[in-house]
Parts: structure tokens; C-alpha cells; sequence
């Protein structure tokens, strides 16, 4: 077996394997251990507060709106994620890998331009984030290796795919779908995992607020 | 600013624009009149080559649309092979020199001059980038590696890399390095625009740059005054700015060749591109030296946005002046400097 | 029915900060997750350190210190979090690992979690994964005091609270200020009645220096008509267990009004002007009961008086000045009591002029969360004071006001150590004395207790709370 049929057989699955199910394990035990307590009556909805804290949080919080660092975090973040699922979700490789290994049904894959379009977004906005990371003093202080390994493994797959658009060497499809499966691997253990905490996070911030009648 | 720059380097080198001119006017010379019998019209296969040659048009269809639609031949693509050939390009002989005098000066600037120090510290730290500047640089930093790396595998890799490694692992560094190369791009002009608006203030040239210039930079010893940035980061900065931005126009033509250039066009991109890249990779060769093992102390400046006093006075005395003589004012104002100023 | 017995019984304070290292140091981790559930876990999942929680907080803003981040506050306990709960929890079990932590190292956070944080939830709305710090930083108290980790002062108000009933004193302290407060401005305080609808609290600082506030809130409710009491044994309102990090006495100090109230057959309990016995009452009380609390309402002395206006029942003459309000963060962003003072100030005519920001978005006053109370913190508080200055300066308006007593009490100190030239006054205090009732007026004290450092206007004012209060 050649190291890239290794690469899109055992060890995809394995990666894969690994990534589902300790990412529902521990969203699980964050979800389902820990201590209940009971909880005031009520003064307002606490399911609308949490569906506002959800939504709400997807806009800067008003009192930041002039606030230059707040804007440089949104629009950097906004940019780098939008870009990133773009690419996941619609380049047309993955498209194509998606249909081959996961579930049958393709979907319409993005134009080259949007590709590239998507990926300028992207690595602009990671960049520039991971790089205050280090100039930022208030930044540098809270981020854990977590945050740098992280941002480097996202960064080294995202800069592997791009190397491989040409699609026209193994080694280089090779080397995107290892460093994917070690992204897979490490994902559930890591700062990653916000990629599933966050509507939670929200939402019982803002079950709390709502209960108090007031908001989050 | 790109398109004004655009039209500097088509105004600076016509011989495409001019070539391409010529060439539709040449189209009439060859015409279908018949000839004696026997011949296939009253022009010898030498001229009708000859013509061809220069660019003149024949019976391929013009109605494609494209400026070059009835051009046989491309006679500037001979001149643009010969500077692709890595045998015979100047680009890649005189680029590949002038690269390794820039390394080999600084190594010897390094062994006879050591590194530069403002002598003891006072202590006191000033602030010398704002956060957004600090980001921006390394953010145009991190992509010039990226792009600088990618490209001169793409520039030097046939004579330099593919001997080494062989031609099966050249073609993945190649082909790998164009994919980056050409999706980082975008990135890099972005970027270096956002560079450019942030670091203008205080790169205007002054007085104050003769007198630097006279006294050698400092860099031979004794002391060079300066404002915010000296003569030589003004240099940079105006180059970065300058080659980064013919990079960019440059690299966006043979990004889109089919809406943005003819073939011609594309040609002169392409030594305009690698003439530029290898002037700005050469500056700043230096412009890294200097700002970690050259000079002590100006690598801070970046990181954490600070510097010492001691380090200002020696470098940058008028602009330590200035900043000494408003914070004064400044904090007697406003007790509290907002987030923007105080930062750190 | 008392309260819950179920809940688990925390490792006992350590006093006198005598036992080993190693000890205290398991205390405070296990003091810190004690309590998780799975808010508290998914907030501890969420953070992405992109560092906006720092421009919300006063204490970074005022001062520029990088270690003031508010999710860096609670930092030594997200390691202990990772270990204990973490994603490689199980295998550190197997390894025998440790935290890496010394207890000097925790020891350095201290200032951070105890005299830099007020608890004002400003960074949970900053936040994009709205992450409640503030809600952490409680949790993390926990941690620090069952370590014997909090500042001295705080630890003897702890002290206070738990031998004496109250930091105020015991319950005869209690009975001799409020006969001396009901002689000093002849006004009738209904104290220790075996049955009453309403339980009325009070706080510390009202009962040592605010005699005028008691009375002038009595005299509301007297003029509301309210069948009401106090009780020498359930008065404080304030829960420096809350404050601390001492669950044990804050479940105490809650059970005690909440029982106190059931016991009396009264349908409600009022909470005085202080912002953190708002949450601990109203919205924590739950907790020791497991379950809510659903046959005692839980009121806010300034809900009370905004639902009188309301429904015609209270009415004011007009101050007719302007007015800007200083938003208790307890009471308006993480207590939803946002529109009732605003009500309230209506009521009184004023010309409302808010701050930029306010209300929700309203900066902390410093001094709330127990760190007026740790009087080492003062330097910092009066560092962030400047935000709330600019703010109130901005508005150019003629009154300061609030419904804290410990913004007051904090404005108050940061005014007279600042110069500031418009002193804070308190919302209640307005509305007794500018309440138009057929209730007796209040006589005028012999001895006034001070407690405006520098009136704008002392004549008009006083000689108006004077003749009409």
C-alpha cells in the first residue's frame, strides 16, 4: 500500500474516527456532567435570551462600535472564518471528497474565481490575527501554546491545500491530507472545539440574562 | 495608485504597445493578389517570412477578438524566451549575483562593524509603532517570506534547485510554489497597501536626511541625527512601497492575463515582476539585518511597540524631541491616555 | 422548609493560612469546580483568547496593564480546570500529574481576582462566545478563599459577618441604631413584628452612616402602606459569602432572610440599595433550596417604588433639574432592573441626561464585587474612577445619581479623593424627600452624619430635604 492510499484510507478514517467521536464525547461531558443548580423564577424568557445571545453575538457588542481593536477582531475574524468554510464546503476538490467519502450527494462546487476569492479572505484575516498574537501585548499574555499550535496547524492546512490546487502531484494531496488528519486528531483536545461550544457558550449566557430580564 | 503606476511602466516600456501597432498595420502587406503562374503570389517565401516575422497577420481568423488574433508570430516572445532560458538570462545571473553581494556585504558590514549599540539603557521605554502598524508589518512580513521564497524557487529553481533535487521533486516545489505564490498575492497587495497608509506619516524626505547622508548614516561610527524614520528607512519604505506596488499591478496582469494584458504585456510583467522582486528582496536583506542582529534594540520597536530612550536618542534624536515634548503636554492634559496611545 | 442539606459541604477556610502547601492547593482547585455545571464548562471550552474582554474592563481601559484582561484573571484556575476536567483529564489520573502551580503563584492572583474585578459582567457582553467571566470570576473566589487566599480586610468583614450576624454588628447593635434613628427623625420603624407582609433589609453602610436614607425609605413605605418589618435577626441584606467566595456563608446569609421571611407569613422580601444582595437574593436564593422560591417575592427597593409610580400610587414634586444615572451594574446589566430607577426619575421631573455608554453597556462604578471593601484596591478604583468622571462630565448634567449603595459609597470616596465637583446622591434619597404623602414629616436631625463631601449646592438642597423630607 502506497503511503497516499494510506493517507486516504486507513488513516483518513482513523483521523476521522478519532474526530467524531471525541468531539461528541467531550461536547458530552461539557454538556451532561457538573453540578444543576436550581434556578431562580423567572422574570423574563429565558429561551428567548438565549436565542438573542446567539444571534446577538454575531454583531460587535454596541458599546465597542468605536472601539478600532474591537473592528480589526471582527472584521480579521469574520473574514478568516467565512473564507475558511467557504473553502471547506464549496472548493471543488473538496466537493468532490466530500461526495467520495462522506455522503453520496454532491453539492455545486464554488467557481475557481470564488475559490480564490475565499482564500484571500481567509489567510488575510488568519494572519493578521495569529501575527497580533505576538505584537499585541494583552493578547500575548492570555494566548496559550493551544491558541499558536491551533492557528499554525489551521494555517499549515489551509497553505498545504492551496500548494495542491494544481491537483497535479500525490505528494502534495498527500501532504494536505496528513496535515488535515493531524488537524482531525488534535481538534477535539483543543481550543478547536469552540467550533461547537460557542452557540452553547451564548446561549446559556444569555438563558441567565433573559431570566433576570435583562440581556447578554 | 496601482493604475497610475500601471500607466508609468507601459509609458516606460512602449516597445510592446508600439510592436503591437506595427503589427496591425503590417496586416495588408501580405494580400491573397495572385502572382505569376506557378507561384503563390508576387512576394518570396524570404519576405513573407520576413513579414511575418514583424508580426504582420495572415489567414488566421481575426474575428477571435483578441488584439493579437492575426499575429503568426510573436517576435518578442524570442527576446522574452532568451530571458526565461536560465542559460542565457541576465535576470537570473545578474539577479543570483546581486542577491549574494547584498548577503556577502552584509556579512562583511557585520565582521568590521559588529553591532550597532546606543550604549547603556536609560530604562525609560517610548512607544514607537502603535499596535495596528506593529500587525501590519509582520503581517506584510510573513507573506513577503511566503511569496519571496515561492518566487525565487520559481525564478532560480531551474538552475539552482532542480540539479540538486532532480526534476520529479522540482516539478512539486514549482508547482506547489506558483499555486501559493499566485493565491498569496492578492494577500501581499493588500496587505502592502495598509502598509503603505499606515507608515506614510514621517517618511517624507527632509533636511534632516542631507545631514544623516553626510554623516555616513552611523554607520561607520559618530552619531547621525533623524527624525521619525531615517534617509535609509525612507529609502525602504519608498521601495518597499514602489517595487511592492509594481509587484502587485504586475502579478495582478499575469494573475488575469485574458482580461488584463496581451501576450506582450504579460512578457514585460514578467521582467518588470522579477526585476522588482529582486530589488526589494535585496533591501530587505538589509532592512532585516538592521532590525535584528544588526542594531540593538530596534527589534522591540516592533514586537512590543516600544523602545529605549537611549535607543531613540541614538537613532532617532529629533523624533525622540518631539515625542518627549508631547507626551509632556499630553499627560498633563489627559491623565488617562486612551487605549489607542497607551496600549501596552 | 430550610435549606437544602444535599449540597456538598466545602473544605473548611483555612484561617490562619496554616495548612501545607500542597493542601491548599487542592482546596482552591477543588473549590473552583465545585460549583461547575455546564455552563461553566462550555465557558471554559469557548475562549479563543481573541482579547476583547479587555476592552471592556475599567480596570484594563483606566490603567493599560495587560495583566487586568479578564480572562487572564482567572487563568491559574483554567490550568487546574484542564487538569482536573480537561480532555486529557483521565490520563492525568493514570500519570499521577499535578498541577504545575505553587501557591505563591496563586497567591500573585489575588489582587487580580479580588481587587481588579467587581463582578460588573462587562466583558460577558464584550465577548464573542459570551463567555461570563464575570460569572468565573465568582467561581475562582471560591477557589481563593478555601485557600486562605483574600485580602486581609475582606477576610475580617467575612469574620464579622459569620461571629457577629452582620459586619454591622449584632443584632442588638441593630435594635439600639434603629430605636436611635427612629428618635433622631421621628419617624416609626416597625422592628422584630411577629407577622408582616413585607421583610424589609438593610445594608451596613445605611445603618452606620445613611440614618436619613432608613428614614426616608420608611416614610415610603409607611406612605405605600405596606404592612412591613424589620428583624433584628435577619437585617443584612449584604452577602460577603457571595463576595468572598465562602459558599457556605452565603448560602447562610440568604436562607436566613428567606426563612426569616417565611417565617413571619410575609409575601415579600425587599432588598435595599445594594447592588450584589439583589443577585445573591433574587437570583442565587434558588440554589439553596433547589428550588425557586416562589411563595416569597424578592423585590428591589427601587422595583417597589418604580411600580408605585406606575400605578398612581407614588408621586413626586418635581427637582426639575438635570439629572445623569450611574447604572448599578448588579441591579441594570446582570440584574434587569434597567428601566425602574429611570421611572423613578421621571417621576421626579428630572431631565434625564444618560451617559456614553449607560445602562447595560454602563461602566462599573470599581468598587462593587467587595473591592470597596478591600481598602488596598483604592489606588486602582480611583485609576478607573476617571472613565465614570469623563462620562459624567460629557453630560453636562446638573445632578449625579444612582441606586447602589456601594456606588454611592465608592463615588463618593473616588469624588473627595478626586476633587470632582459634582457629588453622588442617591435615587431613594430623592424620592423621600420630594414624595408628596400626608406621612409626618421628618425632623430635622440634631446631628447631621456627614456625608457629601462637597455640595455644588448645599444650601437649596439640604434646606429642601430639611423642611419637606
Amino acid at each position: 500500500m502506497s503511503l497516499i492510499e494510506i493517507l486516504e484510507g486507513p488513516l483518513w478514517k482513523a483521523s476521522a474516527t478519532i474526530f467524531v467521536v471525541f468531539a461528541a464525547f467531550r461536547l458530552m461531558m461539557i454538556l451532561f456532567t457538573g453540578r444543576r443548580h436550581a434556578r431562580a423564577r423567572p422574570a423574563g424568557s429565558p429561551a428567548a435570551g438565549a436565542l438573542r445571545a446567539i444571534l446577538g453575538h454575531f454583531l460587535p457588542w454596541r458599546a465597542l462600535l468605536k472601539n478600532g481593536k474591537a473592528w480589526f477582531v471582527i472584521l480579521a475574524g469574520y473574514a478568516f472564518h467565512v473564507g475558511l468554510f467557504v473553502l471547506l464546503l464549496f472548493a471543488a476538490p473538496h466537493v468532490e471528497f466530500i461526495r467520495e467519502k462522506i455522503v453520496g450527494l454532491p453539492w455545486e462546487p464554488i467557481p475557481r474565481w470564488g475559490f480564490i476569492v475565499a482564500a484571500q479572505f481567509s489567510f488575510a484575516g488568519l494572519i493578521a490575527l495569529w501575527v497580533r498574537r505576538f505584537v499585541d501585548p494583552v493578547v500575548r499574555l492570555i494566548s496559550r501554546p493551544d491558541d499558536h499550535i491551533a492557528a499554525g496547524l489551521t494555517f499549515a492546512v489551509m497553505l498545504s491545500g492551496c500548494m495542491a490546487l494544481g491537483e497535479q502531484s500525490t505528494f502534495l494531496r498527500g501532504l494536505h491530507l496528513g496535515l488535515v488528519e493531524l488537524w482531525l486528531v488534535y481538534f477535539p483536545f483543543s481550543s478547536l472545539m469552540h467550533t461547537f461550544t460557542w452557540p452553547f457558550s451564548r446561549g446559556f449566557t444569555g438563558a441567565m440574562a433573559g431570566r433576570r430580564g435583562t440581556r447578554a | 495608485m496601482r493604475i497610475v503606476l500601471f500607466a508609468v511602466l507601459l509609458g516606460l516600456f512602449p516597445g510592446g504597445v508600439t510592436g503591437l501597432l506595427q503589427a496591425q498595420e503590417n496586416t495588408a502587406i501580405i494580400s491573397a493578389e495572385p502572382g505569376p503562374p506557378n507561384t503563390l503570389g508576387t512576394r518570396s517565401d524570404t519576405e513573407i517570412w520576413h513579414d511575418l516575422r514583424l508580426g504582420a497577420g495572415g489567414l488566421v481568423n481575426p474575428s477571435t477578438g483578441s488584439p493579437e488574433g492575426g499575429v503568426l508570430i510573436n517576435s518578442e516572445g524570442w527576446e522574452w524566451s532568451k530571458l526565461r532560458n536560465p542559460e542565457t538570462s541576465p535576470v537570473i545571473r545578474y539577479g543570483s549575483w546581486g542577491l549574494l553581494g547584498v548577503l556577502g556585504a552584509l556579512v562583511l558590514f557585520f565582521l568590521v562593524r559588529g553591532r550597532i549599540d546606543h550604549g547603556a539603557d536609560t530604562g525609560r521605554r517610548i512607544l514607537r509603532f502603535r499596535l495596528d502598524q506593529r500587525v501590519i508589518h509582520w503581517s506584510v512580513a510573513c507573506v513577503f517570506v511566503l511569496m519571496g521564497l515561492t518566487g525565487l524557487a520559481i525564478l532560480f529553481g531551474r538552475p539552482f534547485i532542480l540539479p540538486l533535487i532532480g526534476k520529479e521533486a522540482h516539478s512539486v516545489l514549482l508547482t506547489a510554489s506558483m499555486q501559493a505564490h499566485n493565491l498569496f498575492g492578492p494577500v501581499f497587495a493588500l496587505f502592502l497597501l495598509a502598509l503603505f497608509v499606515k507608515f506614510l506619516r514621517g517618511n517624507f524626505p527632509a533636511w534632516v536626511d542631507v545631514k544623516w547622508l553626510l554623516k555616513g548614516g552611523g554607520f561607520f561610527g559618530g552619531h547621525a541625527p533623524a527624525g521619525r524614520y531615517n534617509l535609509g528607512e525612507k529609502a525602504w519604505f519608498w521601495t518597499a512601497v514602489l517595487a511592492g506596488g509594481a509587484l502587485s499591478v504586475t502579478g495582478f496582469i499575469m494573475l488575469f492575463p485574458d482580461y488584463l494584458a496581451t501576450r506582450d504585456t504579460i512578457h514585460l510583467s514578467e521582467l518588470v515582476h522579477a526585476i522588482a522582486a529582486l530589488v526589494m528582496i535585496g533591501f530587505s536583506l538589509g532592512h532585516i539585518y538592521l532590525g535584528t542582529i544588526g542594531t540593538r534594540g530596534t527589534l522591540g520597536g516592533m514586537v512590543d511597540g516600544h523602545v529605549d530612550e537611549a535607543w531613540a536618542q541614538a537613532h532617532h534624536d529629533q523624533w525622540l524631541a518631539e515625542e518627549l515634548g508631547r507626551s509632556d503636554s499630553e499627560t498633563a492634559a489627559d491623565p488617562i491616555p486612551d487605549a489607542e496611545v497607551q496600549e501596552a | 422548609m430550610t435549606h437544602d442539606t444535599s449540597f456538598p459541604k466545602h473544605r473548611s477556610f483555612d484561617k490562619h493560612r496554616s495548612l501545607p502547601d500542597e493542601v491548599r492547593l487542592e482546596n482552591a482547585m477543588a473549590g473552583f469546580v465545585a460549583e461547575f455545571g455546564p455552563a461553566a464548562q462550555t465557558w471554559m471550552n469557548a475562549c479563543v483568547r481573541c482579547g476583547l474582554c479587555a476592552e471592556a474592563c475599567h480596570f484594563h481601559l483606566a490603567t493599560g496593564d495587560a495583566k487586568y484582561i479578564p480572562i487572564h484573571k482567572i487563568k491559574p484556575f483554567e490550568d487546574a480546570y484542564s487538569l482536573t476536567h480537561g480532555p486529557f483529564s483521565w490520563l492525568n489520573g493514570l500519570l499521577g500529574r499535578k498541577p504545575k502551580l505553587t501557591i505563591e503563584e496563586l497567591g500573585e492572583w489575588e489582587e487580580l481576582i479580588y481587587d481588579s474585578c467587581n463582578m460588573c459582567g462587562r466583558c460577558t457582553l464584550a465577548c464573542p462566545m459570551g463567555i461570563d467571566i464575570a460569572e468565573l470570576v465568582k467561581e475562582a473566589r471560591r477557589g481563593m478563599y478555601a485557600a486562605g487566599l483574600l485580602p486581609d480586610r475582606l477576610a475580617r468583614i467575612v469574620g464579622n459577618a459569620e461571629k457577629q450576624h452582620s459586619p454591622f454588628g449584632t443584632p442588638e447593635d441593630f435594635r439600639r441604631t434603629i430605636r436611635k434613628i427612629e428618635k433622631e427623625y421621628g419617624v416609626s420603624l416597625p422592628l422584630d413584628r411577629e407577622k408582616a407582609d413585607v421583610l424589609m433589609t438593610l445594608t451596613p453602610e445605611e445603618l452606620e452612616n445613611r440614618h436619613l436614607g432608613v428614614a426616608g425609605m420608611a416614610r415610603v413605605l409607611h406612605h405605600l402602606g405596606l404592612d412591613w418589618t424589620l428583624c433584628s435577626d435577619a437585617f443584612e441584606a449584604t452577602n460577603f459569602g457571595y463576595l468572598s467566595g465562602n459558599m457556605e456563608l452565603q448560602g447562610e446569609l440568604t436562607v436566613r432572610l428567606i426563612d426569616k421571611a417565611r417565617q413571619i407569613g410575609a409575601r415579600m422580601l425587599i432588598v435595599p440599595e445594594c447592588g450584589h444582595a439583589w443577585g445573591a437574593t433574587r437570583w442565587e436564593a434558588a440554589k439553596w433550596y433547589g428550588e425557586p422560591v416562589n411563595d416569597i417575592e424578592v423585590r428591589h427597593i427601587v422595583e417597589v417604588l418604580a411600580d408605585a409610580v406606575e400605578e398612581g400610587r407614588l408621586k413626586c414634586r418635581p427637582v426639575g433639574e438635570s439629572v445623569t444615572f450611574h447604572d448599578p451594574c448588579q441591579q441594570i446589566r446582570r440584574g434587569g432592573l434597567e428601566e425602574k430607577p429611570r421611572i423613578l426619575m421621571r417621576a421626579l421631573g428630572m431631565e434625564l441626561r444618560e451617559m456614553d455608554p449607560h445602562g447595560t453597556e454602563g461602566f462599573c462604578c470599581g468598587g462593587g464585587g467587595g473591592v470597596l471593601a478591600n481598602d488596598r484596591a483604592a489606588p486602582l478604583r480611583l485609576k478607573a474612577f476617571e472613565i465614570k468622571k469623563r462620562a459624567v462630565e460629557a453630560t453636562g448634567a446638573d445632578r449625579f445619581v444612582t441606586s447602589c449603595n456601594i456606588c454611592e459609597m465608592t463615588l463618593e470616596r473616588d469624588i473627595t479623593a478626586t476633587g470632582f465637583e459634582k457629588p453622588i446622591e442617591s435615587l431613594i434619597d430623592l424620592i423621600g424627600t420630594h414624595m408628596i404623602t400626608d406621612q409626618p414629616p421628618l425632623k430635622a436631625p440634631g446631628r447631621r452624619t456627614a456625608r457629601k463631601p462637597a455640595e455644588r449646592k448645599p444650601a437649596g438642597r439640604k434646606a429642601s430635604a430639611r423642611k419637606k423630607g
